[in-house]
């Protein structure tokens, strides 16, 4: 069943992300996509995620559908204007691409070519409107397409720092889901204490929510997101566990497969996040009993 | 200069339409020049807008006041005493101070008669062209002081591109080809050299790639 579909049925879908390389060389990411194949609804991919030059998702899209691997693309504002976002949606209909996400770019600043020039033509809400009107046959200048896309639109909220922030990040996504916006990722659980609560607020924008999953892969990472990251809420108690283990990469995989189990009875589904440790999704899988 | 162009009355008359009194304040420096929005065009604009709400029927006190500078905290102090007294302000500046008025003035309403257009100079009585986009990183030193950001269409770095005719650039006679004029007066200065230099792709930071700018002169800031 399709990922649009699973999402209509309310049947519970299992997300994973799969970067592209910086460069060429596929085979990592061809070998990650067949070793889940069957066992995830479908394969979100990023396009120049955190501001770093990589292959484009649309490649990244195509590679995964080759592989039988249904595909979740990336699409914002950053680095192209309302005439090459829309050629690339077109384009990525044509190429089989059924579902799109539309994400926050990173500042051009923080990314490998800060002497790049930023482009944000369209933001993220004119972008789901944007996606909207291609549905409808009409570009963005009004004029008829010759054969209209379609696709399931999804939007994120970013993580948040405190109770104000969240509050800006809903009324923003609460615009989204207004302009067209048909799920929606929220950031990395790391305590389903504060989720619950998290979600009840969530849940009032009346779209289906996809929770991130995030792998720690290090106590050091654990840290430095417990430190640096206040909002992600993650705990004293999660940063001895890991300590304490014998195998803190084994238990980063634990505590993410637990995660997702305990978040299956409480959401739509989940979006696993293991930013290069994707041979590790088949283990998270078997923890979470999935 | 800050060029600029005032707005459409139509679109004047509904920002002020809701008041009894409104302050109208020109500046006396870029858009005086500009003849934008300096005293004279105050008074201009003051009687456009009070003939036109006339024939709709109804009336408004327009206070005329123009600054030395609108973009300066200094002479935009000296409006205090005025502000009690009006419900709104209308700034005939440049955006840089109609937003130094929203800055001071919290609690009061304040709008935009011009629309700001760019760094322009003067070519001939009654026009401006743009001269500079404020790219951070001036380039003047090896163009032959004509700029390709400001002037070429496409911002080459390496022009011209083959939408160069006769001088002109493709989109329309009425605009010269930047590297064309780049081309001749580094001819005049016996520099031809500088024009087959390929220039690197262009660092945007210094120009507001990485958000809004600031300087800050430590010899000097408070």
């Amino acid at each position: 069943m399709s990922f649009q579909k699973r999402l209509q049925s309310n049947e519970f879908v299992v997300l994973a992300e799969m970067h592209t390389p910086k460069g060429v060389n596929i085979s990592r990411l061809v070998t990650d996509a067949r070793r889940i194949k069957g066992r995830v609804d479908a394969v979100v991919v990023p396009d120049m995620d955190n501001g770093i030059m990589r292959m484009s998702a649309m490649a990244g899209g195509v590679l995964m559908q080759q592989q039988g691997v249904e595909t979740i693309m990336h699409v914002y504002c950053r680095d192209r204007n309302r005439m090459a976002i829309q050629g690339d949606i077109l384009a990525a209909h044509v190429l089989g691409i059924q579902n799109l996400i539309v994400v926050h770019s990173e500042d051009m600043s923080q990314g490998d070519h800060s002497d790049a020039k930023p482009v944000y033509d369209l933001d993220e809400i004119g972008l789901i409107k944007a996606i909207g009107q291609l549905q409808k046959g009409k570009d963005l200048a009004g004029f008829d397409l010759d054969g209209e896309p379609s696709f399931i639109t999804g939007c994120s909220i970013a993580p948040y720092a405190d109770d104000a922030a969240l509050a800006a990040e809903l009324s923003v996504a609460r615009e989204k889901v207004a302009a067209g916006a048909r799920f929606i990722i929220t950031p990395p659980v790391f305590d389903l204490q504060h989720f619950t609560s998290f979600l009840a607020k969530v849940k009032e924008l009346g779209v289906p929510v996809i929770p991130t999953v995030f792998l720690l892969k290090s106590l050091a990472i654990a840290q430095y997101i417990a430190n640096s990251e206040p909002g992600a809420h993650i705990s004293d108690e999660l940063i001895r566990r890991i300590r304490k283990s014998p195998d803190r990469e084994q238990e980063g995989i634990l505590i993410a497969g637990e995660t997702i189990a305990a978040l299956k009875a409480m959401t739509q589904g989940v979006l696993i996040q293991t930013l290069g440790w994707e041979h590790k999704l088949p283990a998270i899988l078997d923890i979470a009993g999935l | 200069m800050i060029t600029a162009e005032r707005k459409p009355l139509e679109e004047l008359i509904e920002y002020v339409r809701p008041f009894k009194r409104i302050l109208l304040l020109g500046c006396n420096e870029c858009v005086t020049v500009c003849a934008a929005g300096g005293r004279k065009e105050v008074g201009l604009l003051a009687s456009g807008l009070h003939m036109a709400l006339l024939k709709s029927g109804s009336t408004i006190e327009i206070r005329e006041h123009t600054l030395e500078r609108q973009c300066d905290p200094e002479y935009v102090e000296e409006l205090v005493p005025m502000i009690d007294g009006v419900d709104a302000i209308m700034s005939m500046a440049c955006g840089c101070g109609v937003q130094e008025l929203a800055r001071r003035f919290k609690g009061k309403p304040v709008f935009p008669a011009v629309n700001t257009k760019f760094m322009g100079a003067s070519e001939r009585q009654g026009v401006w062209a743009e001269r500079c986009q404020g790219c951070g990183d001036c380039l003047l030193g090896k163009t032959g002081g004509i700029c390709p950001i400001a002037r070429c269409a496409k911002q080459l770095m390496n022009g011209p591109c083959g939408g160069s005719t006769g001088g002109h650039c493709e989109i329309g006679d009425d605009v010269d080809c930047a590297w064309a004029l780049i081309w001749e007066r580094l001819k005049e200065l016996g520099q031809e050299e500088r024009f087959v230099e390929i220039m690197p792709a262009k660092d945007w930071r210094p120009g507001g790639g990485s958000g809004p700018r600031k300087i800050i002169r430590e010899d000097l800031a408070e």
